[in-house]
């Protein structure tokens, strides 16, 4: 099922807002008010935009590391997003400044992220066997790399969720590499989808360029697994425009594969099909300058919130109250 | 909350299971899951014949794999359940590690106390009998830094019941530390329906001569060491913290006030081993108490071996911890 004009104007809109907020990132590196790591996910914009358009807000997501677009497709604040890369008490995570992986928000059902490649292959199937066994009806989506397919915690949860039929969708963003090494010497097989034979789960390959591609696929695993029908496997080949960090001197790629991954940037194949559906440029130049307002307010909102003092790092250790 | 029942004899195996029964009845969002916990019963017999009475969808086996095990159950407490997850032996903690420490123990904490972790860890540890190397660690000293962590470690059956329904209530993780060779020891259970908070020190024995701070299995080691001494005219005081995370200092540092000796026993290796760094923070901290240097008295620096005959010579038994204590005596300060 294609997406609504609705749902694709969205999908544009956030691709935008992603890419401004690492813009805006980028600028906070450069002009020194942000000491972070970026891992850009410029380029895949795609793959958490048409995802999280397929989920309920009470839907549950481990997002990726390279999570930016992903957490504001599932519904991030700005502000929040900003003030952690910026270090700030009014970021997500409260000045630790770990927004990238480690912002939340639960009724949002942003879960958090594993800092460990891989270790989300188990969260997110506890969080779907949780749904499974309080008897309701959310499902669990994990977004992840091909390289931390190969982790044993992959064939852990495949194998649990797929017993237990598990309300779980597996998102794999096939990039071609583990930060430098190459999918080729990583991995036994062309195809991360695959797997999921071994499984016997249901899989598909899309093409994680192209939202619409991405939505219909996730919209059915979801709808699969909501209706008890168990988990899914979705690898979305994808290209990575950036370095895997800020700073990777990419020596492992020639700049004609890198130019040749601008030539299809998501934004820009989404563009296509809502002039094609009779929106104009002017419809799209508006909602660009509408997110520029909107990530120009919320940085400048980020930036006032104070920095943090040392007593920050003992809060939350534990819960705030015992019950025994 | 203690009962005025009269109190009934229980095995720790058995409270432990009538705590699960409770829970399990009192809170739907309560499920357990590990390897052969279904309706075998568990390795150590701890939930027999709970899926007949709860259901598959509530207490169910799991396949092999640890990580998923306790990443499974970090996961499920993400999405409100109270998940209760047995790892077969302590010893498979240490394949779980990245599930524990980083993401269990971490994940309140990193993102930014916006969720928490209310997962259970049951781990049958220590020495048994012939189960060797791999099957019989006493391994708490890997968690003493987990500061998002609680590390359980009851030592009677009434502690074992009130401990585990106290740590299946809490909001943040508890590793549950059960001593497989205390399953089978007897002892009064209250009928009510009661909690023993986690953290919180219980004082076995009182004494003015010497503080013995010690945990699970020890406890009745170090309390027949104290009979002993008691008869050569040594009184000792027995603190029992229930477990290393939090830890009672408070408790600890005032009984040595008193008794300006410590002496602190555990069953694991004394090489990086919590009375280390237990004795470091006290003379740090109550220097001018101490009437004599502390003494650690803790399992040997070796690997526990299969040999039966040999197992034993490993970790401290009454003699060697009485003996801690006279050299405490022994050892003035200059």
């Amino acid at each position: 099922m294609p997406m609504t004009d609705e749902q694709l104007l969205n999908a544009y809109r956030i691709m935008e807002r992603s890419i401004l907020v690492e813009q805006a990132i980028l600028r906070f590196i450069e002009d020194g008010d942000s000491r972070v790591l970026l891992h850009s996910g410029r380029g895949q914009e795609a793959i958490g935009t048409g995802a999280c358009a397929a989920l309920r807000d009470d839907d549950m997501l481990f997002y990726s590391h390279r999570g930016v677009t992903q957490l504001l497709a599932k519904g991030i604040s700005l502000d929040g997003l900003l003030g952690d890369f910026l270090g700030r008490v009014g970021g997500a995570t409260g000045g630790l400044g770990a927004g990238i992986v480690h912002a939340v928000d639960a009724a949002k059902g942003l879960m958090g992220s594993s800092g460990t490649l891989g270790g989300g292959f188990v969260m997110s199937a506890g969080a779907a066997l949780g749904a499974q066994r309080l008897g309701d009806d959310r499902v669990s989506l994990h977004i992840f790399g091909e390289g931390s397919a190969n982790r044993g915690t992959f064939h852990e949860s495949a194998n649990a969720a797929a017993l237990w039929k598990l309300p779980m969708i597996w998102l794999c963003e096939n990039n071609g590499y583990s930060v430098s090494v190459p999918h080729r010497e990583a991995t036994s097989v062309e195809d991360v989808a695959d797997r999921a034979l071994a499984y016997g789960i249901p899989s598909r390959i899309v093409d994680g360029q192209d939202v619409e591609a991405v939505h219909e696929a996730v919209a059915e695993a979801v709808e699969r697994a909501r209706g008890g029908g168990g988990p899914t496997l979705i690898e979305a080949k994808t290209l990575r425009i950036r370095g895997h960090y800020e700073g990777d001197p990419q020596t492992y790629r020639s700049k004609d594969e890198i130019a040749a991954a601008r030539l299809r940037d998501p934004q820009k194949l989404a563009a296509e099909r809502l002039i094609a559906r009779g929106r104009t440029e002017a419809d799209l130049a508006d909602i660009r300058a509408e997110e520029q307002r909107l990530v120009e307010a919320a940085s400048a909102k980020a930036m006032a919130s104070p920095k943090p003092d040392a007593q920050r790092l003992y809060e939350g250790l534990l819960a705030p109250r015992s019950v025994a | 909350m203690t009962s005025s029942d009269a109190p009934r004899i229980l095995s720790y195996r058995a409270a432990l299971r009538e705590a699960l029964i409770e829970e399990l009845q009192r809170d739907s969002k309560v499920f357990v899951m590990g390897q052969d916990v279904g309706p075998f019963g568990g390795v150590f017999g701890v939930t027999k014949g709970l899926t007949e009475m709860f259901g598959k969808n509530r207490v169910f086996d799991t396949p092999i794999s640890e990580n998923l095990i306790v990443g499974g159950g970090v996961g499920a407490a993400l999405a409100g359940a109270r998940p209760v997850v047995e790892l077969q032996y302590a010893d498979f903690a240490l394949i779980a590690m990245d599930e524990i420490l980083n993401k269990a123990a971490k994940w309140r904490y990193m993102h930014g106390g916006g969720q928490a972790v209310p997962l259970v860890i049951r781990a049958p540890e220590g020495i048994l009998g012939g189960l060797g190397p791999e099957h019989s660690q006493s391994l708490a000293q890997y968690f003493w830094g987990a500061f998002g962590l609680k590390v359980a470690m009851p030592a009677t059956p009434a502690d074992a019941k009130g401990m585990l329904k106290a740590a299946i209530r809490d909001d943040d993780p508890v590793l549950f530390l059960e001593n497989k060779s205390l399953y089978n020891k007897r002892g009064p259970v209250p009928a009510d329906d009661y909690l023993t908070p986690l953290g919180v020190a219980a004082t076995p024995r009182k004494g003015k001569d010497v503080t013995i701070v010690t945990w699970s299995r020890m406890v009745s080691v170090s309390l027949q060491a104290a009979e002993l001494l008691a008869a050569e005219g040594i009184e000792a005081e027995v603190i029992d913290p229930r477990g290393v995370r939090p830890l009672d200092l408070d408790a600890i540092g005032s009984s040595l006030e008193r008794t300006g000796r410590l002496v602190v026993v555990h069953e694991g290796p004394v090489t990086g081993g919590i009375a280390g760094e237990l004795v470091a923070q006290l003379v740090e901290t109550r220097f001018g108490a101490l009437k004599a240097a502390p003494v650690r008295v803790a399992g040997l620096d070796a690997y526990v071996p299969q040999n039966i005959e040999l197992e034993p010579l490993l970790t401290p038994d009454a003699q060697t911890v009485a003996e801690a204590v006279r050299r405490s005596f022994a050892r003035q300060p200059a």
